[in-house]
């Protein structure tokens, strides 16, 4: 978030078509976003298709990126995580994995990024406020963002009603954004 | 369905958007309204802020050496003067120095411009008018309006060029992706007011694109309009 995230310098110089600024932009952010993909995806063929567009897309919209709305992670990250469930809302023709592309699919209700998240030096307010929430909310949550689930497949993860794990998310959220918010104020 | 003016939809809309739960018509709808109201794109950008941080936590996982082979082929040559020859076609090629790229921000239409810039583009083929484009003198919004409701492009992106006298093309924005296919009204924001932005343009086109827009800078597909750009006043 601060403006000594080289980052911002990095992107600046996109902005001005300075191609080794988009090459070291893309040496530091790369493996990052190739996890984010991977993990929603599951597999590497379609999260290497999607990160090639996502990559081109932030080559030519860095012009218009705004430092005051997003850290550029954060601008990165969700025109990755955006391109991955437009791609999994595609009708396509289900492929056979058979070169074994397909990532084994790891569930947030196991340790993984959610459990990794205190460790996350710029995370530690949202892992906090994480916490503060009910099991249920935090698991819809997690499975949402990490492995983009939709309601309805939340719905029949969790064995659910549809309506109970909206209600999840929809409160979930609520309070995520005032514990932020009463953090910042802290 | 009409949910503006509604600040708690707006804001559940934002989040789950942001998310990732929204999904379907719904999130196809809100990405219109996100367009057209700055409002509802800053309540998504701040919850993405929120968010984003989980990601850091992701495992990280090293991309094969092809990937960024294959990124840099779609970015063309570094150099901006591919297929010039579209250019050459009209008469306007190039020499100087290229301005800054515009920023494209589609924002609700507030005001009809009064006196200012006015832009008449039309289809060479059909010599008809496709779009009408005025900017007030002391405003950096254009407004672009569609008079042909056949526009549409599929999997491509329209982009707006000025044409400066003696200098290369300058890209002014998008005013078309596939995501808003058959628009009719829209606002693109220039980085500096009409009069220093279209001052020395006599021209303005419209090239079709890749998706996102010229990879290169300068335009690279065919020229689909054009037309004389005007001082009203």
């Amino acid at each position: 978030m601060s403006p000594a995230d080289p980052l911002h310098g990095l992107l600046a110089a996109c902005a001005q078509r300075d191609r080794d600024a988009f090459s070291r932009l893309y040496q530091s952010t790369s493996a990052k976003l190739y996890g984010v993909a991977v993990r929603i995806l599951r597999r590497e063929d379609w999260a290497e298709e999607v990160l090639q567009e996502c990559y081109v897309s932030i080559w030519t919209h860095a012009p218009e990126y705004r430092a005051a709305l997003a850290a550029p992670m954060t601008w990165m990250t969700s025109i990755v995580r955006n391109r991955c469930l437009d791609w999994l809302r595609r009708p396509r023709p289900e492929v056979a994995d058979e070169d074994g592309t397909v990532v084994e699919s790891t569930e947030s209700d196991n340790p993984g990024p959610l459990a990794e998240l205190e460790r996350a030096k710029d995370a530690q307010a949202l892992a906090r406020c994480l916490q503060g929430l009910e099991a249920k909310q935090r698991q819809a949550i997690a499975l949402a963002f990490y492995d983009g689930l939709s309601h309805s497949e939340l719905a029949s993860h969790l064995r659910e009603p549809l309506g109970t794990v909206k209600t999840w998310v929809r409160r979930g959220l609520l309070r995520l954004k005032s514990c932020l918010e009463l953090q910042e104020q802290a | 369905m009409n949910y503006k003016n509604k600040p708690e939809l707006h804001e559940r809309l934002a989040a789950e958007y942001a998310l990732g739960t929204l999904r379907g018509a719904a999130r196809a709808r809100f990405k219109r309204w996100m367009r057209e109201d700055g409002s509802v794109a800053r309540a998504v950008a701040e919850w993405e802020s929120r968010l984003a941080p989980m990601a850091s936590s992701v495992a990280t996982r090293r991309p094969p050496a092809r990937l960024w082979n294959e990124i840099e082929a779609r970015l063309g040559p570094a150099a901006s003067s591919r297929r010039e020859f579209f250019w050459k076609g009209l008469g306007l090629v190039a020499g100087g120095a290229a301005a800054a790229v515009a920023v494209m921000t589609v924002l609700p239409l507030l005001q009809r411009p009064v006196a200012g810039y006015v832009a008449l583009l039309s289809d060479p083929r059909t010599q008809k008018p496709v779009l009408m484009i005025t900017a007030r003198r002391n405003d950096s919004e254009m407004q672009i309006r569609t008079l042909d409701p056949a526009i549409q492009v599929a999997d491509a992106s329209l982009e707006l060029w000025a044409l400066p006298k003696g200098g290369k093309p300058r890209s002014l924005g998008l005013i078309s992706d596939s995501d808003r296919p058959g628009f009719n009204r829209a606002v693109l924001r220039m980085d500096a007011v009409a009069d220093r932005t279209l001052s020395d343009v006599p021209m303005l086109a419209v090239s079709l694109e890749p998706r996102g827009g010229s990879p290169t800078g300068a335009p690279t597909g065919p020229v689909l309009y054009s037309g004389p750009c005007v001082k009203d006043w």
